[in-house]
């Protein structure tokens, strides 16, 4: 079965493709980290924000298509929490956009500027994980310093997903061929608990399988792999420029913004 | 020359009590082609996991001269590969390359051998091409490839398969008898598939319920109706 992988463009060849994963992480985490300590009042800024990872993404060759998909598929959990805003905060504010200017309240306000940071830092995580096989970003990433457990948990996780996902299908395919009626609540509710420990079980035997074919190759404990990362000019470069980029925004546009 | 495989006797139980192999006795020679056939629970995976140490039973097991327990494991590791039923228990890293290079890596061996091990095993399988893909990007004929890749990569003398034509259409099944024919190492194949067996092995033994059944020429076993019917197995329809 095919599934939509997270890093399906992550295999295609670009400038911004091929820079170091470390050098692209450490950029993207302190572009999120500028995005949301900007204040609450910065609705302009945000969109100069935003254009430093919509030029990597078009750059790099990423459907905008593709990148708002992802960003609507997790919008719901944030979108819930901005549109709360306005219930429990309706002070009333002045709000000027260019040459026009009207009443508004500060939970509205807030609203926007909790979805406009969403949509900005999602768009540098997208462009990230797009641009970057999980692999070299877990090599990254290792390199930085996680944990090695950490890298090995989420290496499995992203190996075996879409395997335990292909067998719920299954599971649920055999249940669907042969459900002709509703069977009530109850039925039903044992039959999904019977379900999740099938899953359950073929899970374990799973992880029994990898374990054998780990120690089949000679695995003591000891995680090895070879690294191919390397930090060129271009990656310094990059970041440089990103450096500039947020730095020039902070520094300059936001308070003739504000 | 110690013998590739040498069992005296040995017997295994299943955790429950269920017996699973029963006073079994077999020896490998070297650059043989053994097909274990027999039907479904006959004990023939069982009885590859026994040769690489993972059903630890009574009697006396041997992988290249070296007896199967804790003090030789590593041993018997470097010298016997098992590949498993699934390739997808198999590759479990998140690149092919880091996949074949696993084992190499495990063996102590220094970065280059490593690199020089990974590119060979997996030229050695027609993969060349797809050492930097995410295994689940794999078809399943080069899933099972790089499965065996993995295995190649540590250059084991003899090479264990469980069931390696499963789920593979003709043209897959084809290229991976090719691909096993073209292998200089002892091959023991576990399969009920009685046409691949057929067409790779100089050897069988069948197993069923756990005991030796008849062990002999390849030709000469899986010709005889009589014995194939009675365990379950059919006449291969290719030409021996």
């Amino acid at each position: 079965m095919h599934h939509a992988h997270i890093d399906k463009f992550a295999y295609q060849d670009s400038a911004i493709h091929r820079l170091d994963s470390r050098v692209k992480f450490l950029v993207v985490l302190f572009f999120t980290a500028v995005v949301i300590s900007l204040p609450r009042s910065s609705l302009s800024i945000l969109a100069c924000y935003a254009i430093g990872p919509f030029a990597v993404l078009v750059w790099a060759k990423i459907p905008l298509k593709f990148v708002f998909k992802q960003i609507l598929l997790v919008s719901p959990f944030v979108i819930v929490l901005a549109l709360s805003c306005p219930l429990y905060d309706r002070t009333p504010v002045a709000v000027s956009f260019g040459p026009f200017s009207w009443q508004s309240s500060l939970g509205w306000l807030r609203c926007f500027v909790i979805l406009g940071k969403f949509i900005v830092t999602m768009l540098a995580l997208i462009g990230l994980v797009s641009t970057t096989r999980f692999s070299d970003l877990l090599a990254g990433l290792q390199k930085l310093g996680m944990p090695r457990l950490l890298i090995i948990q989420l290496g499995f996780l992203y190996r075996y997903i879409f395997v335990l996902i292909d067998r719920a299908h299954h599971i649920l395919q055999a249940r669907a061929g042969r459900k002709l009626r509703n069977l009530g609540f109850r039925t039903e509710l044992r039959t999904a608990a019977s379900m999740l420990g099938s899953l359950f079980i073929r899970s374990i035997d799973t992880a029994e399988h990898i374990s054998i074919a780990m120690q089949a190759r000679g695995f003591d404990g000891n995680w090895r792999t070879l690294s191919k990362l390397k930090v060129r000019r271009c990656d310094l470069f990059f970041a440089l420029t990103a450096a500039v980029f947020m730095s020039g925004l902070y520094f300059f546009v936001k308070p003739i913004l504000q | 020359m110690p013998k590739a495989i040498e069992i005296e006797n040995f017997t295994y139980r299943y955790p429950d009590g269920t017996p699973a192999l029963s006073d079994i006795s077999l020896s490998v020679e070297h650059g043989q082609k053994l097909a274990l056939i027999g039907p479904n629970g006959a004990g023939k995976s069982t009885l590859l996991l026994a040769m690489a140490g993972f059903a630890k039973g009574t009697g006396k097991v041997l992988v290249d001269g070296f007896e199967v327990n804790s003090k030789n494991l590593k041993k018997i590791r470097t010298r016997l590969g098992c590949c498993l039923e699934n390739p997808d228990d198999q590759l479990f890293m998140p690149t092919l390359f880091d996949d074949v290079a696993f084992g190499p890596l495990n063996m102590g061996l220094e970065p280059e051998q490593v690199k020089s091990r990974v590119a060979e095993a997996l030229a050695t399988v027609g993969l060349t091409k797809m050492a930097d893909k995410a295994p689940h990007h794999l078809s399943a004929g080069q899933k099972r490839a790089a499965a065996i890749a993995t295995i190649l990569a540590m250059s084991p003398k003899i090479i264990t398969l469980d069931e390696p034509d499963g789920s593979l259409d003709p043209r897959n099944r084809n290229n991976l008898m090719t691909l096993l024919r073209s292998l200089p190492q002892t091959l023991i194949i576990a399969t009920c598939n009685m046409n691949f067996a057929a067409a790779l092995a100089d050897r069988a033994v069948l197993l069923d319920k756990g005991r030796i059944i008849a062990d002999g020429e390849a030709q000469i076993i899986m010709s005889d109706a009589d014995l194939m019917t009675e365990h379950g197995l059919e006449l291969a329809q290719r030409k021996l």
